[in-house]
């Protein structure tokens, strides 16, 4: 255990190889990180597979048309993966496993792992990106509804953290 | 100055996927490197057990703020360039609420949980497809959502603007408050002696000095600057700044692509520079440098609408300002720019985050055409170019071009009445002789092949100026057009009138028979791109992508009448008779003006661009609809559905509407 940690890269190192990503984001692409976005199309791709009419006509995914994933968002997920999967490898982190805590059980990590992802893609849509569209993309562009966001976020998960512990004990 | 993809709307071309991909390796690398492909490192945030979240969270937003602010301080980027989400307050704050219990459920964020599949983390795939299927209960139920998500709409919302701070001022505020933070973090985690804590002090040290100097420099230098513009504006007039503070001197981006659709008598005035203005510009919009404007644009004082526009709004804000002391008060200013018009006006429907109406996708659609087409088309593309013949005549120009080698007139009246007179020189050919049955489909026009033989036969070079005169049906004419636009034969005109108009003038008439010289015909080209099968008909009934103008008679659309197999009218087909576009007076049928035909199509048609389907029964009727958007009113994307209700109303598994 005390291995891996040390295998972290100091937060804020870290912090500014993200920002430096996310700057030259902004200085290539005009636009920032994210990755909600790429879900939602992933998302849309499969509803379009499975029931085609119904989701063209949809008012939200229709106004993707009926190629989805050609979005530059969508490649930007797809080498979030690759990019950590590199990392990973380098630090010997890749193993199969649910993450949780030592006397926890699975089935109520794989339980929460699902509505909080469930919650978090609702919420992704609705507030147009998640915490790298919006709370980090956002804030650096210094934009008061990102900010917003993110604060809320914070609010959010202090207030309800306590009832999810559970998954966490040792 | 830097040019980003967004700037230049190419973000959906394959460098960008590109790109977008190589930002996205480095992001999810230093999303592993920092521990976030773990979602009990993440969620140590939520329990005061591990603090990195924040750590490097608020570490890359203010080196990215930072270096962002630099980058525009010193003019290397405009803010323009980047795409600036819009604030939405209940939207951000409802999701922001739902997100932060999802997060602390889950464990994962988007971003983190593709880090976390990654390092083989199962919940991480579990939390991923919840987000997939949250993302299609949120499209399920966008229609009652849709209240929430737009609610407390208030566009780009900049926080140092909410704030009343300038831009550097606040990213220095900011930096003050994240170090603080961190320094919080570390006491905390220090405190309560964490397992993780490992010795960030000097990392944390070094960062701080080194981001409060960088904001502080900022300021310093901008400071400058800032001072200039304060003195500059200070001298403006009480009701200047009336007219600003009510937005009364901008203009809205959909607004002014509107208003040039439509024609309206506006100038647009591009302030930037020349070979800016060459790359893109808005269409009609005349370049003028900001020092040449008091000059340029006194002729227009108080006429017509002024519209100024940059990439940004600071140069022509500041212009509007100087024109307004001088006593125009006609001028505005573009909201958002050029940036914005092609953000809010040019940026293609996929690209777009929100959805939009059906008649916004309309507009956009028309705009996209109208204003992009004009940047890849040569100036001269647009109606006919000067080397064709004007596409009507009158008998005067042709009493004075009789004779001439280069000029071949063509009389379209039956055999009969050809014998008994005609124009000195002119050939008959009957507009039957064009046509022929294909796969099953009569009267329909022949291959360019068939047709580049009748040409020789008659003696006509490609190089030709071919007149048309008709007798009692002007599309006999333009029909006979017909084959020459396959042929890629654009120098071809019509008597105005016909041969009755020849009659009534009293000019020269003959039953002498020109002798003809048969020419080898060489096309231009024999394939053509006007003609439409049901196929491609079908397919913009689907899409709606086309105004489809059925132009039989009334009661042949309605279903009332009808010779075929089905009556009624393709769906979504308008009815605009060929008959409307003529006028007779004393037996002589002649074309309406150019005036009224341009209003009464305006009427229909949104765009010159946009794409139009003329169809008829045969053909016949339609090809004269198409001559008039086409060669009098210069509309670009037109398709003649050459076989028409007499296929469509054959063809059982077509859909039909009465």
């Amino acid at each position: 255990m005390e291995n891996k940690i040390l295998k972290y890269m100091n937060p804020y190192l870290a912090g500014i190889g993200l920002g430096m990503t996310l700057l030259a984001s902004f200085l290539i692409m005009g636009a920032g990180l994210g990755a909600s976005s790429g879900i939602a199309r992933i998302a849309a791709f499969a509803e379009l597979c499975i029931a085609k009419t119904h989701t063209l006509s949809c008012e939200y995914f229709g106004g993707y048309g009926d190629k989805p994933l050609n979005y530059y968002l969508v490649f930007m997920f797809g080498g979030i993966f690759i990019g950590a999967i590199c990392s990973a490898i380098m630090a010997d982190r890749v193993h199969w496993q649910i993450e949780r805590g030592g006397k926890s059980s699975a089935k109520i990590r794989i339980t929460f792992a699902l509505i909080g992802g469930i919650l978090v893609g609702f919420s992704s849509r609705l507030a147009n990106g998640c915490t790298s569209g919006q709370a980090l993309t956002g804030s650096a562009l210094l934009l008061t509804g990102s900010f917003v966001f993110l604060i809320c976020i914070f609010v959010g998960g202090y207030l309800t953290a306590w009832l999810f512990r559970g998954q966490w004990n040792d | 100055m830097i040019k980003t993809m967004y700037y230049l709307n190419t973000l959906d071309t394959g460098t960008a996927l590109f790109a977008a991909i190589l930002i996205g390796i480095a992001f999810g690398f230093f999303l592993e490197r920092a521990g976030f492909s773990s979602s009990r490192k993440l969620s140590g945030v939520f329990y005061f057990k591990d603090m990195a979240v924040i750590k490097v969270m608020f570490t890359a937003v203010i080196t990215a703020a930072i270096g962002l602010s630099c980058l525009i301080s010193f003019g290397f980027i405009s803010l323009d360039n980047i795409y600036l989400m819009p604030t939405v307050y209940g939207a951000h704050i409802v999701g922001g609420l739902i997100f932060g219990i999802g997060f602390a459920m889950g464990g994962w964020c988007p971003g983190t949980a593709a880090a976390g599949v990654a390092c083989g983390k199962i919940d991480a795939i579990i939390f991923l497809l919840g987000t997939v299927i949250g993302s299609v209960i949120f499209n399920e139920l966008f229609a009652f959502i849709k209240p929430l998500y737009q609610a407390g709409q208030s566009g780009v919302v900049l926080v140092y603007d909410s704030l009343k701070m300038s831009r550097n001022g606040f990213v220095l505020l900011l930096t003050l408050i994240a170090i603080i933070m961190f320094w919080l973090c570390e006491w905390l985690e220090k405190k309560r002696q964490l397992p993780i804590v490992s010795n960030n002090s000097v990392v944390l040290k070094i960062m701080s000095v080194l981001l409060l100097a960088l904001s502080l420099g900022l300021n310093f230098t901008s400071s400058k600057t800032a001072a200039a513009q304060l003195s500059d504006t200070s001298s403006s007039e009480a009701q200047l700044l009336e007219s600003i503070d009510k937005a009364q001197d901008h203009i809205e981006p959909e607004e002014l692509a509107q208003r040039i659709i439509q024609g309206q008598d506006i100038i647009v005035v591009d302030v930037r520079p020349a070979d800016e203005y060459n790359k893109f510009h808005i269409r009609n919009a005349m370049n003028i440098p900001l020092e040449a404007l008091h000059q340029e644009l006194d002729s227009f004082k108080n006429k017509s609408m002024i519209i100024l526009y940059s990439n940004g709004m600071t140069h022509p804000a500041q212009a509007r300002d100087s024109l307004y002391r001088s006593g125009f008060t006609n001028v505005y200013l573009l909201t958002d720019g050029l940036n914005g018009f092609i953000d809010r006006c040019l940026k293609p429907i996929s690209l777009r985050n929100e959805p939009l109406s059906e008649d916004m996708d309309l507009k956009v659609d028309n705009w996209r055409s109208y204003f992009l087409a004009s940047e890849t088309m040569p100036k001269s593309a647009t109606p006919q170019a000067s080397t064709s013949q004007e596409p009507l005549v009158d008998a005067n120009w042709l009493e004075k071009n009789l004779g001439k080698p280069s000029i071949k007139i063509i009389d379209l009246r039956s055999q009969p009445e050809y014998n008994t007179g005609h124009i000195p020189g002119s050939l008959a050919l009957s507009v039957e002789n064009l046509r022929t049955d294909i796969n099953g489909i009569g009267s329909m026009l022949q291959p360019a092949d068939m047709l580049a033989r009748h040409m020789s036969l008659m003696g006509i070079a490609s190089d030709d100026a071919v007149i048309f005169i008709y007798g009692d049906r002007v599309h006999d004419a333009t029909l006979a057009g017909m084959a020459l636009e396959r042929l890629g034969h654009k120098n071809y005109a019509i008597l105005n009138g016909g041969f009755a108009i020849w009659k009534a003038s009293n000019k020269l008439l003959t039953t002498d028979l020109p002798t003809v010289i048969a020419s080898k015909y060489q096309a231009a080209n024999y394939t053509d791109e006007f003609t439409a099968d049901s196929q491609t008909v079908l397919k913009y009934v689907q899409n709606k992508k086309a105004v489809i103008i059925d132009v039989r008679p009334a009661d042949y659309y309605n279903g009332t009448k009808s010779d075929e197999a089905r009556a009624g009218h393709v769906p979504g087909a308008i009815n605009r008779p060929f008959s409307e576009d003529i006028v007779k007076t004393n037996d002589i049928q002649q074309f309406k003006s150019v005036e009224q035909l341009q209003t009464a199509y305006a009427q229909i048609i949104p765009t010159k661009e946009t794409k139009v389907i003329v169809h008829c029964r045969t053909g016949h009727q339609a090809s004269q609809t198409f001559f008039v958007l086409v060669r009098l009113l210069g509309y670009t994307n037109v398709l003649w559905y050459d076989a028409g209700w007499s296929e469509w109303a054959a063809k059982q598994e077509l859909p039909i509407k009465k």
